[in-house]
């Protein structure tokens, strides 16, 4: 019996620094930005809604609020679709397999900010997308691509997917592995073609990855950030540059925090909704 | 068999993959290498047509790039040690819990990377300037360890769950008591596992960028500065700065590309 509570003292002792700095630094601040956003700015006056109501008024927010919902369900729907296509192109090559394989994964590891700097080159107005048009004689004055509304979600989309179709790829590209090939070649015995094994063998047994890259891309989407801030900017605010900005354009802390509050809702939601179709169907979650 | 025959097509289908990944890296690389009179114009060109270093020797020169190269370098090796020490440890208990508490324990701390940084740094940075931590290497470290911790826990734990109990029982039957077993067997095997982790913690403070922005108010780090001369719209300062940022990853990301599995990627880097 003393061993064994020894035991639990050690792996005690080695969970609670981890625990503590999470606390510390993830759950209170997480706790604190909440309660900002339920203070009455002038007054201290707690609890308050007070933000809420003028961050709802504000034209600025209604937009963000939008542009957000827009780009990721766009975002996510053209990741898992785009993604999927490079998944299958991945598993069935076999020449030069590793080579494409370390070219898909580049994006993935490079600093965000990099990925902006390079969508700078290509939409700018001077930019070589427009270049490319122009030279193919469909257009002949410049487009003028982050203007705001459509165009400039096209731009953060087209940046987004560059950035993170490889997450999906290699998490679909993992699911794919993982089908064994004798249900392939059951499924050819009984009389069935590349695309009815496709549509009856592969996705279905591709469920649980596409589920989770659903899940994993859309919490991520919501939090936007760095794309919208370089390319963007004010012309198409989304939730978390709206945070931004009230904080230090504004000065306004209390509207920030309850700017991502509203972000951070979304977002529990989202792993609410996941983990009620994990539970519902426990065997597909694993 | 069928899948051969279309073997060739699904070879063709790489080649736009390839490109379109390709494309905005070399135009990058190409802005970094051309003059101005190739770039600034309404019709900029897209092949290599005179190659100059001035960019690149602005940016030695310059005198702007080393304090925030100085500070990313110690920011990003304090937040690869403290990650490593911290979870370690807790990825050692947890890989030896029951099943029933590994996951939701492991999923739970994972929570915390799902947190918008808009509101989480908003706090901390108040915070810090009470506690004097803001603009400081410390404080950023601390701050990139949020995001960084989880992760390398859930490989840290991926890690030490391949070692088999079995031979922990047989060097504690040679008379080694647990703390001996930890040094001499277990992290001896765990060893590539914390470097791959390491790295990875490594890499991703040095690429963040939303902490730093919020709690950095005189020293830039490189991401940072790269995003000050996108702001000045310094085209070509963006280009050295971007892809001086951009070498480092890409050397580390080829080096860990066989350590890559999905569950990784799950919360590894985000957009």
């Amino acid at each position: 019996m003393p061993q064994k509570l020894k035991h639990h003292t050690l792996t005690g002792l080695m969970v609670l620094p981890l625990f503590l700095y999470l606390l510390a630094f993830a759950a209170v601040p997480l706790f604190s930005c909440v309660v900002l956003s339920l203070t009455d700015g002038a007054s201290n006056a707690f609890p308050s809604l007070d933000n809420y109501r003028v961050l709802f008024r504000d034209d600025q927010f209604g937009q963000a609020f939008q542009n957000t919902l827009w780009l990721t369900s766009l975002g996510v729907s053209l990741e898992v679709l785009l993604g999927l296509a490079v998944a299958l192109v991945l598993q069935r090559l076999v020449w030069g397999r590793a080579f494409v394989r370390a070219v898909v994964l580049t994006p993935l590891g490079l600093p965000t900010v990099v990925a902006g700097v390079m969508f700078i080159y290509l939409f700018s107005s001077t930019g070589y997308v427009n270049e490319f048009l122009y030279r193919l004689g469909l257009i002949s004055a410049p487009i003028d691509w982050v203007y705001g509304g459509w165009r400039s979600l096209g731009v953060l989309l087209m940046a987004e997917l560059w950035k993170v179709t490889p997450v999906v790829a290699f998490i679909l590209l993992a699911g794919l592995e993982s089908i064994p090939e004798t249900v392939y070649e059951a499924a050819a015995v009984d009389g069935a073609g590349a695309w009815r094994q496709f549509w009856h063998v592969t996705l279905p047994l591709l469920r649980p990855s596409l589920l989770m890259a659903v899940v994993v891309r859309a919490i991520d989407a919501f939090r936007v950030f760095e794309l919208p801030l370089i390319l963007t900017g004010k012309s198409f605010p989304v939730l978390g540059t709206l945070a931004y900005s009230e904080y230090y354009e504004y000065d306004n802390p209390f509207t920030s925090a309850a700017a991502a509050t509203v972000l951070l809702a979304i977002i529990a939601a989202c792993i609410g909704g996941y983990l009620f179709l994990m539970t519902r169907r426990p065997m597909e979650g694993a | 068999m069928k899948r051969t025959r279309w073997s060739f097509w699904w070879h063709l289908g790489s080649l736009p993959i390839l490109l379109l990944t390709l494309l905005p890296v070399y135009l990058m690389l190409k802005i970094s290498v051309s003059p101005p009179a190739e770039v600034l114009t309404p019709h900029p060109t897209f092949g290599l047509h005179h190659v100059t270093g001035e960019h690149w020797k602005a940016l030695l020169t310059s005198g702007a790039l080393w304090p925030p190269l100085l500070k990313s370098l110690l920011v990003a090796t304090w937040t690869m040690l403290g990650a490593i020490a911290l979870a370690a440890p807790a990825a050692y208990a947890i890989a030896r819990l029951p099943q029933r508490w590994k996951y939701p324990l492991l999923l739970s701390f994972f929570a915390s990377r799902m947190i918008p940084e808009v509101g989480v740094a908003l706090p901390v940075a108040v915070q810090f300037l009470r506690w004097g931590l803001e603009d400081t290497q410390l404080g950023l470290a601390l701050a990139h360890l949020i995001r960084t911790l989880p992760f390398v826990v859930w490989i840290l734990a991926g890690t030490f769950e391949t070692i088999p109990v079995a031979l922990e029982e047989s060097a504690q039957v040679d008379g080694c008591h647990r703390l001996q077993i930890l040094w001499y067997v277990v992290f001896p095997l765990a060893a590539p596992g914390v470097a791959v982790a390491a790295l990875f913690a490594w890499l991703e403070s040095w690429n963040e960028f939303t902490y730093a922005l919020y709690l950095s108010l005189t020293e830039n780090t490189l991401p940072l500065q790269t995003y000050y001369y996108v702001i000045r719209g310094s085209w070509f300062d963006a280009a050295t700065y971007a892809t001086f940022l951009a070498v480092p990853v890409m050397l580390i990301t080829a080096a860990l590309q066989r350590y890559l599995k999905a569950g990784y990627l799950m919360g590894a880097l985000k957009g």
